[in-house]
């Protein structure tokens, strides 16, 4: 007998993949309107992905926090916050889509606040000039979303990985996903799919995110044909714990350097070297995140680096009077965010304690993916029925991320889960083909049934080495054409010889998901190392050693790959405008930073 | 450089196929700085038996399906530090999926 093409199946309107702030908040809207949802997650709700590990600060402009009795500053507005989205990405947003997020970032805001979101406070986040951020937290947001979707009796497979899209007619009709505790093949029917999957953080050794971030929505939209834009774009968040293990991939330091003690915080070298003052002696260590990166990754490089690949976060320089100080100002914060973030509870104390007699090592970690599936202001992708918002999606922040991405999720998920039902109407179910299905059903087998070939934790350890080695916040064009061919080499040739090497059990079987994931965490570098190879320039949250000039002349546009035959195939296109003017004129990158985020820049350090 | 090594001993059952739980022990060098219970399972399953399955995955204490048994003591798995011998016991050892997962984690 033939074997079967799938386990079990399940057939509804909407399908999201992915259950957090995005998808949420998606899911949520589309079943506002009458529609018969599915969530499918890969972990349990409010317990995965990114969204609970934010801050978490919502943005809006002024104007729209009064209309929300939240003390915004009235000289703001919906334009101006969009101006300087727009400058601060450096001009390669889409326009259309910073209009859309700005509109919905209020939308979003205020069915969080209808939900029961706590408001901590209203105040000026990203270094902006006015205040445009609602202050609560990233925990208490995700579980307002989980009991709204309970509320409204959404179905949630949890567990579960979509492994790849299904179409027929050009259109999306459903997915297919492997239920991770059972090991069975899921068919899911659905008249539209709204992919809500984060970023591809875990392609990198040293990130800060969830171990979820593994490109799987990207992954599939481009196996079904989407397209992506500026892969290329990945933000670095320095000072992120490095060592020890139980604090890495912490963000703490970087948030204490955010805080009113920050400009008390000293980065040194290995030779105890105040080194910010070689790369900008005026703001020093609160000079903003991409230059404080490359300047640790230089000294790195230069051989003054910790031992563990990163610089020293210093407070022990201070006098015994202003540890108190600092101590007073950190303990005020924390005992006003305590239920704010877990870390605050445990690894903030003992890191401060740590910091009195030692130098904590820290790193340029992997925090958000820029670019991602390209999609309209709708959160279309050209695939009809598929749509993509939050972090999986690309082309609403140009060339580096200068508000937060919670209210992008929130408001692109909202976006999504309003364009379903106007979709819907009049589309069919759709009868998935049956070798699309054998197609993905040998796909997701083929690695438990091998038993030979290269063990997952293997390549994994392999691409980490191309990461490490090639894919940093400095880049350069031999470095990334190595990269290129490693990557285009391993994915082409070696993930066909992916096996899980030990037990072959279907049941929560940790190598048989890390083959799938590796794929798409694959993918996802292979695209982004073509982009950046071809992005001679160096614009917002992107360097190029080689080309350290910001070209406005030339490079003022965005990277978009497509799908050739199964592989990725790249093309140029200009920036959406619709009221700001694109810049003129080559400068350097230094220049660059220094006039896009004007508002950016943050006021002189205390010595 | 060479670091102490602590055992740690780790509940494995397989309702499907085993008759019945069992323990594994494993060895795990300890590193300078501070270790955590997640980071000793990581290095078994990154270094020695990637067939042990857990939960991991914000590392942070945000999701906090780490949760288990650690030396009888119910315990988030990345907040807690290692400074001995451990043993590792699914917070529910009567709904277990496999090894140290249970229906609740």
């Amino acid at each position: 007998m033939a074997e079967a093409l799938y386990d079990r199946d399940i057939t509804c309107d909407v399908l999201v993949v992915g259950s957090e702030g995005s998808g949420g908040q998606a899911a949520v809207n589309a079943a506002r309107a009458g529609l018969d949802v599915l969530i499918a997650s890969k972990g349990k709700m409010s317990r995965c992905g990114a969204s609970q590990m934010a801050g978490a600060d919502f943005n809006l402009d002024g104007r729209s926090a009064i209309a929300l009795g939240l003390p915004g500053d009235d000289r703001d507005s919906p334009q101006r916050f969009c101006e300087d989205l727009v400058r601060e990405g450096f001009h390669l947003g889409n326009q259309r889509m910073v209009e859309k997020y700005v509109e919905y970032a209020a939308k979003n805001t205020a069915d969080l606040l209808e939900w029961g979101m706590p408001v901590y406070r209203f105040e000026q986040v990203h270094a902006e000039e006015m205040a445009r951020g609602l202050i609560t937290s990233g925990v208490k947001w995700v579980r307002i979303l989980r009991r709204k979707v309970r509320e409204m009796g959404i179905r949630v497979l949890e567990d579960t990985m979509v492994v790849d899209l299904l179409s027929g007619e050009g259109r999306a009709c459903g997915a297919v996903a492997l239920d991770l505790k059972s090991g069975e093949i899921v068919l899911i029917r659905a008249r539209a799919v709204v992919l809500c999957t984060g970023g591809w953080q875990q392609a990198y050794h040293f990130n800060s995110a969830a171990a979820d971030l593994t490109g799987d929505g990207q992954a599939m939209a481009f196996r079904a044909g989407a397209e992506m834009i500026g892969m290329e774009m990945v933000q670095y968040i320095p000072a992120t714990m490095l060592w020890p293990p139980m604090a890495r991939k912490s963000i703490l330091p970087y948030i204490m350097m955010e805080t009113e003690a920050g400009p008390f915080v000293q980065l040194l070298n290995s030779e105890g070297e105040r080194f910010m003052q070689r790369y900008d002696p005026t703001t020093m260590e609160q000079s903003t995140k991409e230059i404080v990166a490359i300047a640790g990754e230089l000294e790195v490089e230069e051989g003054r680096g910790s031992p563990h690949g990163g610089v020293y976060f210093a407070l022990k320089h201070l006098t015994p009077e202003g540890i108190d100080f600092v101590w007073g100002k950190f303990k005020g914060f924390l005992d006003e965010n305590r239920d704010k973030r877990s870390e605050f509870r445990k690894l903030l104390p003992r890191l401060l304690e740590m910091a009195k007699t030692e130098d904590l090592e820290v790193g340029n970690a992997v925090h958000f993916m820029v670019g991602g599936i390209r999609v309209n202001e709708r959160t279309e992708t050209g695939i009809p029925g598929l749509y993509a918002a939050g972090e999986c999606s690309g082309g609403l922040w140009g060339s580096v991320r200068v508000a937060s991405a919670t209210t992008q999720v929130g408001a692109q998920g909202r976006i999504a889960g309003e364009a379903c039902p106007a979709y819907i109407n009049g589309v069919e179910h759709i009868e998935p083909d049956k070798d699309q299905l054998e197609a993905i059903r040998e796909r997701i087998r083929a690695p438990l049934r091998r038993t030979e070939g290269v063990p997952p934790i293997e390549f994994l350890e392999r691409m980490h080495g191309v990461t490490d080695e090639y894919l940093r916040v400095i880049r350069e064009g031999e470095g990334l054409e190595s990269a290129y061919d490693e990557l285009s080499w391993m994915r082409r040739d070696e993930a066909a010889r992916l096996y899980v090497s030990t037990s072959k059990t279907k049941r929560l079987n940790f190598e048989w998901q890390l083959c799938l994931e590796l794929e798409n965490m694959l993918l996802c570098l292979e695209m982004s190392t073509l982009a950046s190879l071809r992005r001679e320039e160096s614009r917002g949250g992107f360097y190029r050693r080689d080309f350290p000039h910001t070209d406005n002349d030339r490079w003022c546009v965005n990277t978009v790959i497509s799908n050739r035959d199964g592989e990725p195939s790249l093309r140029l296109e200009d920036p959406v405008v619709t009221s700001i003017p694109l810049p003129a004129g080559r400068m350097t990158f230094e220049e660059a930073v220094a006039s896009g985020t004007a508002s950016l820049k943050r006021g002189e350090v205390e010595r | 450089m060479s670091h102490p090594t602590i055992n740690v001993r780790c509940f494995r059952y397989d309702p499907e196929t085993d008759p019945a739980p069992r323990f594994q022990d494993y060895r795990v060098p300890l590193v300078e700085g501070e270790m955590s219970v997640q980071d000793c399972l990581n290095h078994i399953r990154e270094q020695l038996d990637p067939g042990l399955a857990y939960c991991m995955n914000c590392r942070l204490g945000f999701c906090q399906r780490c949760i288990l048994k650690v030396n009888g003591k119910v315990v988030l798995a990345c907040e807690t530090a290692v400074e001995g011998d451990i043993v590792v016991e699914p917070v529910n050892a009567s709904e277990v999926i496999r090894d140290l997962w249970c229906e609740s984690t």
